[in-house]
């Protein structure tokens, strides 16, 4: 935010670079969300490999095996309804219990141990009318009330046109009524946007923490950090240096539907 | 030493008695000493900007000589006087060091037209940027938390205003300017890879005068005048930036401005006594939409006395307060954000002449620091934010120094001395207390360092030491002159810095925190050799200056990927300590007479880092490899040329040529939660294209009225003339209406022509 206010005189061209190509590595998208007051029960991972920057399409990872374990030991096998998509449509979600993914995928076997964490409730949206840089975008504040004495983190999803996605932690806000925020220039009054909160873990919130400022939003410049490698929480049982990317997360969600006034 | 216009003491002045091949030259404060035989004797005294003096003086006994030097500008005939350029001196064992005139600073053409003494600075070798719109310089491949930068003696912590575009220096304030880069006598202490000390005027103690200047981002304006003539003068400018003005005008509500204020107040008790106040004061201000505001500055109060002892003993005795503050209000948010650094110091120098070979220069100094790294707090009563305050720190740092400078032989001169410097970190409320004392750990299955929680927090009160330090720092310089025009020289510092700028951006950000060493965090500690040669050409019309230098520093932090550092409580859990390095040789040849004059520097050099784990199973930073520091050019050329076309017009260029800055490319991506991440290959493994532009100035000077001290001049000047995108960084995203892959290349300053119309009386 600080730099878009000198880059008056900035400018950014498209330009052409020569990349070197790394060896395509596994990557691991299982979420399991659990919306309140629904089942939970169809539940898709989702598996890709890496590929050349300047590639077209993400290639899908076939040919795997996908489950998931409760802590008690029942088996969720996820079949593979589309090249690299596992869909499980007999998941039983259940609050702050462990799970555990296990994939098999080129002979070698990813493990990942999570627990189900819950969500408060979206008590209201208010809307104003002073973001953006020019002070009239319409904004949006999704209010809840973090529960006091624990360290609370949540993922906030806005859909309208493009998925938005928000992270909070509760280091300030302890116990009190704060909001999820959400600004866009293009909204006008009629459209309907979809507001939804997840419940997450402190390590899915520093892992999202420095995958965002990975992402390359529109800055750049002497502010940016430092590039690295963002490590989830799935390891290589088989062989550790070949560990793959995503993580395996589990979340309590809460959704709304908005009109905006 | 004075100036006869103004009474302006003079800094640097040489005084030679050609026949006894003989001599010295003034302080900081215009204070010399010099012990020769009785009789009659030729004396020279010279400075650049000013008429030499030659006459024949008979000493009998001790004396004290003064002089008042008058500008060579003021014979205005035509005749373009000679002596207008710093002169090299050769014998003496000062090296690495960078002395520009600020007459020379206010002559090159910079962006946006606003003189700009770190700007200048950048064309002179070993000195180099981040890049456009990066804050600090970094010197001899070190970092910008490793200068020293000193304004009358008080330490200013941020030299920069708006993000590094300009820096916090009024140009018509300053009197005279030094940046050490190598060779740092034991006088100076306390960071690692220069000092930069400048001095403000004194103020005008015979005639009241105005200077300024209007230009198209900031005006400002200097007054001075006598308070008791010729005794006690004062000294007030201020400068303000009103770019954000134009903003206002079209109904945009974010505004980006900033503003200075330089005071000085000198008064001349007697022949031995001075007492001189300096004061600055500065702030930088951005508010987008009024729901962000954030401001920052540095404040420093300096009080001296200047006193002679003897005749040969010349001594300084300041007292300092200096305050940096940094302030963030977020109206949507309902917080306010305070941090900042408040330091009191005290200092007492002595210059001190033993004989005609033998001057030594002694003093302590001990500075007490209170650091607040960010409060904060809820606006309003309805706000959602709670009041948190991470702990504040105390420390004491002092030193002990004595350095000898010694003239050994007609052709051998060396200074060397030693630095005693000691700091104390002082107790705390809530210091972490970690399981064996490790609050970083490594998490060997997920391969990544996590912080540890801490396992009990100890509470000391403030005048309570909980860490010592305690450095001994030699600091050694050679010098054999081979004749009057060639030499060559050697120095070795080591240098001690207990303070660290905690950054782990390129360039550092306001919000970036100086923390003390501590518990967790040891001192940086730096040894650097130097070797030069130097030689004068045809009766000093040019010069050749060529260094080679070594520099290493321990203890240099790195961070664990991914660190957060603003807001961070417990910066101990998110760093590593590593160690760097810097290599390279620097070439200046000048032409310093005739009507056209300029320089030439070539920089060759290599500036790395490399972080190790602290176990086998540890892979450090990027697999403990050494990697390029984010500044590091491996060739850096500026070409500077002055024409003095007529008695009227003075054009200025300046070429420019860098290896571009290390970045990092990426050799895959993959799509997590709709977002795409690079994967990267080894840190700053590779390069931005290479940094090259032109500027062009041209300064008219319309004759002067007879009898009116009204002068005035034009600056006209285009920067970045054949407007190359130079890049900043190159960032690697997802275009977000293709859906594709792009490089997107960041620039900042296109061509941009100025004018800036500068005044006196």
């Amino acid at each position: 935010m600080l730099l878009s206010s000198i880059s008056f005189y900035s400018c950014e061209d498209v330009v052409q670079v020569d990349l070197k190509e790394s060896e395509p590595r596994l990557v691991i998208e299982a979420p399991i969300l659990w919306q309140k007051n629904s089942h939970g029960n169809v539940q898709l991972v989702r598996l890709t490999t890496t590929a050349p920057f300047f590639g077209d399409q993400i290639p899908p990872a076939e040919g795997a095996n996908v489950s998931v374990f409760s802590e008690a030991g029942v088996e969720f096998k996820f079949e593979e309804i589309e090249s690299g998509i596992f869909r499980n449509d007999q998941f039983i979600p259940e609050l702050n219990k462990t799970y555990e993914l296990k994939v098999e995928y080129n002979d070698e076997e990813y493990r990942a141990i999570e627990t189900l964490l819950p969500v408060v409730s979206i008590e209201n949206i208010e809307q104003t009318t002073s973001g953006g840089f020019g002070g009239e975008d319409i904004e949006l504040k999704a209010y809840f009330t973090d529960p006091p004495n624990i360290q609370n983190y949540y993922l906030s999803r806005f859909f309208y046109e493009e998925l938005s996605i928000q992270i909070y932690e509760d280091k300030f806000t302890d116990g009190n009524r704060t909001f999820a925020y959400f600004s866009n220039e293009g909204l006008t009054p009629g459209q309907e946007v979809g507001i939804e909160i997840q419940g997450i873990s402190k390590r899915f919130y520093e892992y999202l923490f420095i995958l965002r400022s990975q992402a390359g939003s529109s800055n750049g410049g002497p502010f940016q950090t430092q590039p690295t490698t963002v490590r989830g929480n799935i390891i290589n049982i088989t062989n550790p240096d070949n560990f793959a990317f995503g993580y395996f997360r589990l979340s309590e969600t809460d959704f709304l539907d908005y009109i905006i006034q | 030493m004075r100036d006869a216009a103004n009474n302006e003491t003079l800094y640097g002045v040489n005084i030679i008695f050609p026949d006894l091949n003989t001599g010295t030259i003034t302080n900081e404060y215009g204070f010399y000493s010099m012990k020769i035989p009785a009789g009659k004797h030729q004396i020279s005294v010279s400075y650049l900007g000013y008429q030499t003096l030659s006459q024949e003086i008979q000493i009998e006994k001790s004396e004290s000589l003064n002089f008042n030097l008058k500008e060579s500008s003021e014979i205005l005939e035509e005749v373009v006087i000679t002596e207008n350029f710093e002169r090299l001196n050769i014998g003496s064992p000062e090296m690495s060091v960078t002395k520009l005139d600020i007459n020379t600073i206010k002559n090159l053409p910079v962006v946006f037209g606003e003189v700009d003494i770190v700007k200048s600075l950048l064309l002179l070798p070993g000195i180099s940027n981040a890049g456009d719109g990066s804050s600090g310089f970094n010197v001899r491949g070190g970092a910008v938390g490793q200068n020293l930068i000193l304004l009358d003696e008080a330490t200013i912590y941020n030299g920069s205003h708006l993000f590094g575009l300009f820096s916090v220096f009024n140009p018509d304030a300053i009197k005279n300017l030094k940046l050490y880069k190598g060779g740092i006598p034991a006088k100076y202490g306390g960071r690692v890879s220069s000092v930069l000390d400048i001095y403000q005027k004194d103020g005008n103690s015979k005639n009241f005068h105005a200077n300024g200047g209007i230009g198209l981002i900031s005006s400002r304006l200097l007054v001075e005048g006598p308070i008791v003539k010729d005794k006690g003068s004062f000294l007030i400018g201020g400068r303000s930036s009103y770019a954000h003005l134009f903003l206002k005008l079209i109904d945009n509500p974010n505004s980006a401005y900033f503003y200075d204020l330089n005071t000085k107040l000198s008064y001349r008790l007697n022949d031995r006594n001075s007492l001189l106040f300096s004061g600055y004061f500065g702030r930088d201000i951005f508010n987008i939409s009024e729901s962000f505001k954030n401001t920052y500055g540095n404040a420093v109060f300096n009080l001296r006395w200047n006193h002679l002892l003897s005749d040969d003993i010349f001594s300084n005795l300041s007292v300092i307060y200096s305050d940096y503050y940094y302030g963030l209000t977020l109206d949507f948010v309902e917080f306010n954000w305070n941090s900042g650094i408040k330091n009191l110091n005290l200092k007492y120098d002595f210059n001190h002449l033993l004989n005609d070979k033998l001057s030594i220069d002694y003093g302590l100094q001990s500075t007490y620091y209170e650091f607040n790294p960010g409060e904060i707090e809820p606006s309003t009563a309805t706000s959602g934010i709670n009041y948190y305050k991470l702990t504040k720190k105390y420390a004491l740092e002092n030193a002990l120094y004595l350095s000898v400078n010694h003239k050994i032989s007609e052709r051998f001169s060396a200074t060397y001395g030693l630095r005693f410097s000691s700091f104390f970190r002082l107790g705390q409320d809530f210091l972490n207390i970690y399981n064996n004392d490790n609050p970083l750990l490594f998490n060997e299955d997920f391969g990544i360092y996590e912080a540890a929680a801490p396992n009990a927090q100890k509470i000391l009160p403030k005048n309570e030491i909980e860490k010592t330090f305690i450095n001994f720092e030699p600091r050694l310089s050679l010098a054999y002159s081979f004749n009057d025009s060639q030499s060559i020289k050697l120095s070795y510092n080591r240098m001690t810095q207990y303070l660290q700028l905690i950054s782990n951006t390129n360039s550092p950000t306001p919000l970036d925190i100086w923390t003390p060493s501590g518990k967790y965090i040891k001192p940086q500690l730096l040894d650097q050799i130097a070797m030069g040669y130097f030689q004068n050409f045809k009766k000093e019309s040019y010069t050749l200056e060529i260094e080679g230098f070594y520099k290493k520093v321990k203890n240099r932090l790195d961070y664990i990927d991914g660190a957060n550092l603003i807001a961070n409580n417990a910066i101990e859990q998110v760093i590593l300590s590593g160690k760097s390095r810097a290599y390279g040789m620097e070439v200046l040849l000048r032409k310093n007479k005739g009507n056209l004059t300029g320089w030439l520097a070539y920089t060759l050099s290599q500036s790395e880092q490399k972080t190790e784990g602290r176990t086998a199973l540890e892979p450090g930073i990027n697999n403990g490899q050494w990697y390029n520091t984010g500044y590091d050019k491996t060739h850096d050329i500026s070409l500077t040329a002055s024409y003095q076309l007529s008695e009227r017009w003075l054009l200025n260029s300046n070429f420019i040529f860098q290896t571009g800055l290390p970045t990092t490319f990426p050799t895959g991506h993959y799509k997590i939660e709709n977002l795409t991440i690079p994967v990267y290959s080894d840190r700053n493994s590779n390069r931005l294209t290479n940094y090259h532009r032109l500027d062009i100035s041209a300064t008219y000077t319309p004759s002067r009225k007879l009898k009116s001290t009204f002068t005035s001049s034009w600056n006209f000047g285009v920067y970045n003339v054949y407007n190359r995108k130079n890049a900043v960084s190159l960032n690697f995203r997802n275009n977000e209406d293709t859906r594709m892959n792009e490089a997107v290349r960041l620039s900042l300053f296109g061509i941009i022509p100025s004018v800036t119309y500068n005044f006196k009386f």
